[in-house]
Parts: structure tokens; sequence; C-alpha cells
């Protein structure tokens, strides 16, 4: 056998399982994502061959399309700043502490171990505009008291707390990256007569730029997949109980909270049409491999070393 | 560059390939499970038995059902699972398979639309038809409405909930009213007289109109004006059957009377859980509630010293003789399309919504209305005044439904989102919401066809 | 106004500190209310009253044996476990491969590894549900959730590749000379050296396992025998009430392993997240 082949044999072997994993759970799906798309498919009997049908109704005459997508947007933007800004600024703070370093280590990565369902329902409770106790001690310290997850101004920043209350795992990873930063370049600024600011700027934060650039991506894959958070809080802040014969209201209130995913479940699973739920998962999936494009363009800060 | 260009073009043929043989392939996998009645009802058989109950007395109660049928029937044998949703459901009976459930119920009637079109649930008349049993003169018309879409009868009702109006006779001794109202403006005034303001709050209030308050929602308020919310050929008729705009008009009144939209939504984040102790009927925050006949049992349960009645909830003025209807709503119970023992199955379902003593001994046990008109009629039922309440509401020809819809209960959905726009005052012309909302609906029910 | 440099010391102290705090409070707040209704019993749960008034210690007692509450925890180990040894095992070979070996459409590799890593699961969850219900009759079991991990997790092939690619081909090379085959590179060199960056992989996927909600809700949810943790938490809101006090004792219940497991593998997490090279 020719030393070749005896490569490519070798290097199938060893992407074996990928390619094979790739093919089954990536490439399968999705072409048949894009095949459902064109029909109209209930389940439980054979698809038919639909055309445009579904697409003309998701982005048409389905009330809940654009909300969804704004909502996204509005994540992406709000949600994945705070994230990145907040780890950072935690993961400073730990590095510079010098006592009890371990307990507030632990302290601040433990949120993000919880089950999401677990936290969504705390976090409801706490922020309960009448009852709860974030706003009894706003309301003692005579300040506006805001709806959080009952009002649909105040939803989505509810659901951006709760994300930073997770920070834990990009708090890890910045704080790793900062107790990289070779201590000589802190002296020599420090000789220079840079203050914190400064210090900050010329020394810190292009060290970081790496993790920012990682934060960013894995921070808009997460909120691209956005689903357990916002469908558990609606549910739960409208009061409807499931089985109750009410009917359940997507993205309460007023679709401040809907997200892409939710739409997909929705249509596909609550409401027999999957069809026009293949659309939905089109669209997010176009706009992953967008926003993928445009941070790969970018992409040496996080790719590394020789592509 | 030969080499790379057959390369190309191999790359080429593989990715048409693929191309081609992906839809054969799909459509391959996507063929369903056909279910069988051709099985033997009398031979020794185990059914899976999908509700949703989960409470430990109700739980009991179904099982002792369970055990009256396996009874009378000893060879077949009811394995039941409870806490069930309709998602599960859905599910289940899309994969078919061995775990898949022959019998299954939901507490939602909203689904029945796409149960009986997509074929998930069998046709059960010709069952009905083979062992004499005419719905018609079995079930009242409510309940048999909201089990069937376009004549497919592909649910039946097992037990069924009905809607009034609950008060507290304190408060109304209090604020000297002598008898619960009759019609819409007596209930307007009695409310207001109820409602105590305070400040920005309130330390009593008459009822809680808004539509997020708990069972205070549009089908509900609108059954009481005996709506149709669909023609004959299934296009919605909320636009043109004037009762649903005064239905709206009215509940929008009645949030200006009792103090405004922001202040009432205030008041109502203050609310308990509506099937907690906490509930603000129970710990005295409403004076009057809209909600089923199960409030009664857990009032006994979590606030016994509470002095309340029942009845029938208020009339619009113009049909003041029609007092004593309500909305009506149930359980429903239906076979698997995808069961291999539909035979066995049906002597089940037969039993469990048929049975007088069956069904009344389980009205009783979880305190639900009965659902058969035999049972209704029936001396062993529970005579707690409450209840009786209740039956009579049952029992009343203008008590109504919301129909099944192929889309499940996504019309309810759309309109109550008018209604949330109309009551906070986002939505202020109502005509042409309502004409959005039925063109809405109609567009929902086409997609789903 | 110009600070003196021991006074702008002192306040940057102070500044730090009271952030320390104020972010303390933040991240501890929301658990002691957990903690707090946990123990609460379940008329005073979620009401204005934030001190449980009996304290209800039994409530852990009742969660941890709700019936299936044994079997959740069976199938989330089944599950975190078996998805991280399947994900290490198929992911390992393909980074070392995709980090060291020269090939046509590497970088076409690399791509789709980035663009899988990128795909929110719902985009696919309609066709996979689909053959796993209705060909392969396999919904109402873990199996949809474990398989599709042996066959490569792309997220962790990407963080092992960057790990991978930082080892000096100076190792690998004076193995090949002295003999060694491409599996016995990997196993005997490079293993070794990377124990950090898998360990933090592990337990990356460990813990994405642990709390997976979406997953089970789609595959496992139509059978209780195979619920997970994080899926049967909401077991305790049934169709006309929930148990608050419940959910947020079994709350408790399901996060103090994973923790317990982060404070002792704090050391090697820590190393492992420096060291592949996602800082760059």
């Amino acid at each position: 056998m020719s030393w070749r082949r005896r490569e490519t044999l070798r290097n199938i072997a060893f992407l074996s399982p990928w390619l094979l994993g790739t093919g089954l759970f990536f490439l399968y799906p999705l072409l048949s994502t894009l095949y459902f798309s064109f029909t109209k498919y209930n389940g439980f009997s054979p698809p038919t061959f639909d055309g445009l049908d579904n697409y003309r109704y998701v982005f048409g005459h389905y009330p809940f399309f654009w909300p969804a997508l704004r909502n996204t947007l509005w994540f992406v933007a709000v949600m994945v700043t705070l994230r990145t800004v907040f780890g950072m600024a935690v993961g400073m703070l730990v590095v510079r502490l010098r006592r009890g370093a371990n307990l507030f280590r632990t302290v601040f990565y433990a949120p993000y171990l919880a089950p999401p369902v677990a936290s969504t329902l705390a976090f409801v409770f706490l922020l309960n505009p009448g009852t709860g106790p974030v706003n009894t001690v706003l309301h003692r310290l005579g300040m506006p008291e805001p709806g959080w997850f009952n009002d649909p101004t105040w939803s989505k920043p509810a659901l951006t707390l709760l994300a930073l209350w997770g920070i834990g795992d990009l708090m890890v990873i910045f704080m790793a990256s900062l107790l990289d930063v070779p201590k000589e370049l802190y002296e020599a600024a420090d000789l220079d007569g840079a203050g914190a600011w400064s210090r900050f700027r010329y020394v810190t934060l292009p060290h970081l730029r790496p993790i920012v650039g990682f934060s960013v991506v894995t921070g808009v894959i997460a909120t691209m997949q956005y689903y357990t958070q916002p469908i558990v809080a609606g549910e739960v802040a409208s009061g409807h109980i499931q089985g109750s014969g009410q009917q359940f209201e997507p993205g309460y209130p007023e679709q401040s909270t809907l997200t892409l995913p939710q739409l997909v479940y929705n249509l596909g699973f609550q409401r027999f049409d999957i069809g026009s739920a293949c659309v939905i998962a089109l669209v997010l999936f176009g706009l992953s491999m967008g926003f993928a494009a445009v941070l790969m363009r970018r992409g040496s800060v996080f790719l590394g070393g020789d592509l | 560059m030969t080499r790379s260009t057959s390369r190309r073009g191999t790359r080429r043929l593989t990715v048409a390939a693929v191309a081609l043989a992906l839809p054969l392939t799909v459509s391959a996998c996507t063929g369903s499970s056909e279910g069988g009645n051709n099985d033997d009802p009398d031979a020794d058989v185990t059914i899976t038995f999908w509700h949703g109950w989960s409470a430990d007395s109700e739980v009991a109660a179904i099982q002792a059902t369970i055990d009256a049928f396996e009874e009378a029937n000893p060879n077949i044998h009811v394995k039941a699972v409870g806490n069930i949703t309709d998602d599960k459901i859905n599910q289940a009976l899309r994969a078919g398979g061995s775990s898949a459930p022959d019998v299954v119920s939901s507490f939602t009637t909203d689904n029945v639309g796409q149960f009986c079109t997509s074929g998930a649930f069998e046709d059960l008349t010709p069952f009905m038809a083979e062992s004499d049993l005419d719905p018609a003169a079995t079930f009242p018309p409510a309940q048999l409405e909201y089990t069937q879409y376009q004549g497919n009868q592909c649910a039946l009702p097992l037990l069924s909930d009905a809607y009034g109006l609950y008060y507290n006779k304190d408060m109304f001794a209090a604020a000297g009213i002598t008898e619960p109202p009759k019609t819409m403006s007596e209930f307007d005034a009695d409310a207001v007289k109820l409602t105590k303001e305070t400040g920005d709050g309130y330390s009593q209030l008459g009822f809680m109109p808004n539509y997020h308050g708990y069972e205070s929602s549009i089908s509900h308020f609108v059954a009481q004006w005996s709506p149709t919310y669909f023609t004959e050929d299934g296009k919605s008729n909320v636009a043109n059957d004037p009762v649903f705009a005064q239905s709206m008009e009215w509940q929008k009144a009645l949030v200006g009377k009792l103090g405004g939209y922001d202040k009432l939504e205030k008041y109502r984040s203050t609310f308990g859980d509506e099937f907690g102790a906490k509930n603000p009927f129970m710990t005295g925050q409403v004076a009057m509630a809209i909600d089923g006949e199960w409030r009664a049992g857990m009032i006994a349960a979590d606030a016994p010293d509470l002095n309340f009645g029942v009845a029938p909830f208020p009339v619009p003025d113009d049909q003041a003789d029609t007092y004593g209807k309500g909305y009506i709503t149930g359980t429903i119970v239906g076979i698997a399309s995808t069961s291999q023992k539909q035979n066995a199955a049906w002597r089940f379902v037969q039993f469990l919504t048929s049975d007088t003593k069956a069904v009344v001994d389980f009205a009783n046990a979880i305190h639900n209305v009965p659902s058969t008109l035999a049972a209704l009629a029936s001396p062993d039922v529970s005579q707690d005044p409450a209840m009786q309440t209740f039956i009579a509401i049952a029992s009343d020809p203008d008590s109504n439904t919301t129909p099944a819809s192929p889309n499940g209960g996504a019309y309810q959905l759309t309109l109550q989102d008018l209604g949330y726009a109309f009551e906070s005052g986002k939505q202020s012309d109502l005509q042409a919401g309502l004409s959005d909302t039925a063109a809405q609906i109609d567009t929902d029910v086409a997609q789903s066809k | 106004m110009r600070f003196s440099p021991a006074a702008r010391q002192r306040l940057e102290w102070v500044g730090v500190h009271s952030f320390a705090i104020a972010a303390a409070l933040f991240f501890v707040l929301p658990f002691v209310f957990v903690a707090l209704t946990a123990v609460m019993t379940d008329q005073q749960s979620l009401t204005r009253d934030l001190w449980p008034d009996p304290f209800r210690w039994h409530n852990l007692i009742d969660v941890w044996s709700t019936p299936g509450f044994g079997t959740w925890w069976r199938n989330t180990l089944v599950y975190a476990v078996g998805g991280t040894v399947l994900t290490l095992v198929s992911s390992i070979p393909v980074a070392h491969a995709l980090a060291h070996f020269r090939f046509r459409g590497r970088k076409l590799a690399m791509m789709m590894v980035i663009a899988t890593m990128m795909l929110p699961p719902q985009v696919v969850i309609i066709p996979m549900y689909l053959v796993w219900a209705k060909q392969l009759h396999l919904t109402g079991t873990l199996w949809p959730l474990i398989v599709p991990l042996a066959f490569g997790d792309a997220y962790s092939i990407f963080l092992l590749r960057q790990f991978l690619v930082t080892v000096p081909r100076e190792y690998l090379d004076a193995a090949k000379v002295d003999g060694a085959g491409e599996l016995q590179v990997l196993l005997r060199v490079v293993l070794p050296m990377c124990r950090p960056a898998i360990a933090a992989v592990a337990l990356f996927q460990f813990f994405y396992c642990w709390n997976d909600y979406f997953g089970p809700q789609i595959y496992a949810s139509e059978n209780p025998g195979a619920w997970t943790l994080s899926y049967g938490l909401q077991t305790f809101k049934s169709a006309h009430h929930t148990n608050w006090n419940f959910t947020m004792a079994a709350t408790l219940l399901v996060m103090a392993p994973v923790i317990a497991l982060f404070f002792l593998a704090q050391k090697a997490f820590i190393e492992g997240v420096t060291l592949t090279g996602v800082k760059g």
C-alpha cells in the first residue's frame, strides 16, 4: 500500500465517527427540514407537497414570527454584550481578591450549574411585581417598582438579569486569561505612571481580545438556541398552568419573551404544523450561519493557530 | 489538472445523488404505524390508559373506576399512567409503537379538532353503533359538541366542568346585597358596591375582570351571550356575531368602573397561586369570582370558614330569560388510532363514559360534574348545594362551549390577544380588531388543513 | 484634582471590595431564597413571607422519596457519564486529526465543525425526532440523547483541537521516529500532555448533560421511566397545582452534586480552561 493511501486511510479512520455523525445528525436532518418546509405535514398522515405555502404563512400571516425575530436580535445585541462585559468585570474582580478567592469563585460560579427550570422559577418569584422581595425592598427605598416578568418593557431585561446570574462559565474563562497576563507588563505600566484605566486599556484589554471574541461567539450561539428560560418564565408569570384548559400564551407578556426556538416547538409539537415549523428552523439556521460567517471574517481571533 | 477536475466532478455527482435520494428516503421515514380493530375483546389483554390526573385523591378515584371496570371485564387489564399533558399525547401518538397508549384522556378540549382531522383518534361512531349506544340520547349537547369535529366523533366526554359565579356571602351582607345578581347590570352594580379602593390599591375588590385574572377569560364571559364562533362553512364569526363585541364592551366598561386597567393589573399581581391556598377568592381579596365546580372542593379543604355561595353567572340584560346557563367544558377521552387493541379499548371507554354508576361515583369523588344525561339526573349524585347548582348549569339547554377547530385552541388565543389589547386600551377600534381577528383565524385554519 | 498614589490605591480597594460584596449578594440571594422556600410548607411557599415558619426539613426527604426520584438520578447519571465518555472517545481522535494531520479539505472540515457548533438543536429537531419516533421507536428512552454523542460533539472537538494544536511538533515527531503508529502517538504522547484540557472538556459535557432540559423534554417526556432530574423538576407542577416548595427542594438536591463536583475539580477545571487555547 502506498504511503499516500495509508495516510488517507488513517485520516478516514480518525475522522470517521465525526464524519458519520455530521452526515447523520447534521446534513441529513438539515436536508429533511428543507424538504419538509415545502410540505403540509401533521405528523400522522404522510406529507403532501405544498410549495411556498408555509413560507407565505410564516412571513405574512403568522403573528408571532416577526416579534420573535426582533426579540432574538434584541437578545443578541443586549444580552451578549452585557454578559461579556459583566463576565470580564467579575473575572477581574475575582483575580483581584486575595482573601477568600476560592469561596468567592465557587459562589460566583455555582449559579451557572443551577438547572434552568429551577433558576427561572426562582427569578420569576424574586421579581414578582406585587409580592416579590426585590420590589418590596424597592418600595421601602421609595424607588419605582418595575413590572419585571409581567411588563413587556421589563421582561427581556429580567431575563438578562437571569442570564447574568449564570455568568460563572464566562467568569472562569476570563479569569484564566487574566491570570496569564505577564506581570512584567503591569510593572512596566506602573513604572510609566499609568493609572488603573490606562493599565486596563493598554495591557489587559488587548490580551483579553480572543476571550472577548470567544465570549461573543458562544453568546450568539446560546442566544440562537434560547428556549428554556423564556418559555418557563412566560408560563409561570402569566399564571397559566398547563392542562387547566387555559390557553398557553406564547411570549407572555405581549410576545415580549418569544424566541424562534419556542415557535418551532409551538408549530411543530403543539399545532401539528411541521412544515411551518421547518420554515422557522431554516430561518434559525440562516441566522446562525450568517452570524458565523460574520464572526469568522474576524475569525483568526478565535480560530488561532495555523488553519 | 485532470485529477482535480474529475474529483470535482465526482463530488458534484455525489451531491446530486444525495439530493435526489433524500426525498425518497425522507418520505420512507414518514410512514405512520397503523392500528387495528380486529382484536378479540374477549381475549385476555392489557391496555394502556393515559390520563392527566395527579393529585392523590384524584388518582385514587380513577383507579377505583378502573377497578370497577376490571371486575366487570376480568379479561381486560388496564395499566394507567397519570399526569399526562397534551404535548406528551401528541408525541406518543405520532410515534406509535408498543409504548404508545391505547386509551387517552385529556383535560383540554382544544386539540379535539386536530385529533379528529389528523386521524390520531379513532372515529367512535362505528363503535357506538355496534354497542347500541345513541350519543344524542346519552350525552348532553354541549358535551357532544366539544368532542367531535365536522361529524367525526373522535372523543367522548369523561366528566364535565361547569362555570358559575362564586360569591362571598359575608361581603354581600355587609354591602346590603340580598341575592346574587342575575343580569349584567345587576352584576356591575354589585361589583362596584363591593369594591373598596385604597390609594393605589384595594382592600377588597368586587370582581377581577381583567382577562389574565385566572378564569376571567373571553371564552368564559362570552358564553353568557351564547355566541356562534364559526359559520356553517367553518369561517370565523367573531366579526359578524354582535355578541362578541357586546361582551368585550361590557368587560371594558366594568374594568373602567372598578378602577381602571393598570390599577387592577397591579392588584392582580398580588394574587396567590390560582390552585393554592391563597387563591384570591379564598383569601377575601375578591368578593366574586367566575370559576368551575372544583373550586367548592378546594374551599372546603383550604378555607373551610369561608361563607360562600354559588349561582349561575349573570346573563346580558336582553337575554334575561336564559339565566341559568354557563360555559361547559370537560375532560375528553378517545382511542388512539395506533392501538392494536381497539375493541378492548372501546369496552373500557364505553364503561368510563356511559356506565351511570361509574360516572356518578367518579364525579362525586373528584368534585366534577357528571357528563351523561342519566348521571346528571341520578339521585346518587352529590346533593351538596354548590354541586347541585353546577349540575343545573350543566343540564341547562342554553349552556354552551367553545367548538373544536382543526388547529386546536389557536382561535381562542387569537381572540384572547385582541381582548388583552382592548382591555388595556392598546386597541381602541373594536370592530376593526374583530375583523382582523376573524381574518387571522381563517388564515390559521386554512393553514392547518 | 489629582489623588496621591496611596489615596488612589485605597479608593481602588474600596471600589473593588464594594463591587465584590454587591456581586456576592447578587449571586447568593437567589440561592438563599431557593433554600428557604425548600423548607417551607406548601401553604407558605410563594407568599409574601420570606422566612419559613415552621421549618419543614422533611421536604427534602419527601422529595428524595418521590416515586421516580431515584430513577431520575439514575437516568441523569447514565446520560451524563455515558454521554461524557462517548464524547471523549469519539471527539479526541477527530481533534487530533484536525490538529496534526495535513490533508486536503482540512480547512473545510474545520469550517464544518464550527458550523455544526453554531447549529441550534431546534433546527434539526423535527426530522431527528421523526426518525427516532417512527423508524426506530426509541422515543421515551434516553438513546436519542446518548447515541449522537458517540459520533463526536462539535464543541468538544473544537476546544480539544485548540489545545492539541499547542503540543509542540517535536514530541510527535520524536515518537514517530521511535516507530510509534499514529494511534500510539495519540495515546502515549498526546493524551498524557492534555489531561487538563480533557478534564475541562469532560466537565463541560457532564454539566451540559446534567442540566439538559430541551433534549429530555422532546425525547423522554412520554415515559416517566426515562426522565432525567432536570426534566423531573417540573413534575411537581401537576395539572392543578405547583408545589413550589418541593420544586425548590428538588433543585437543591439536583444542584448539590454538581456544585460538589465543581468545588473538588476546580483546579483541574481552571487549568484546563487556561490551556485549551480558548484564551488564544
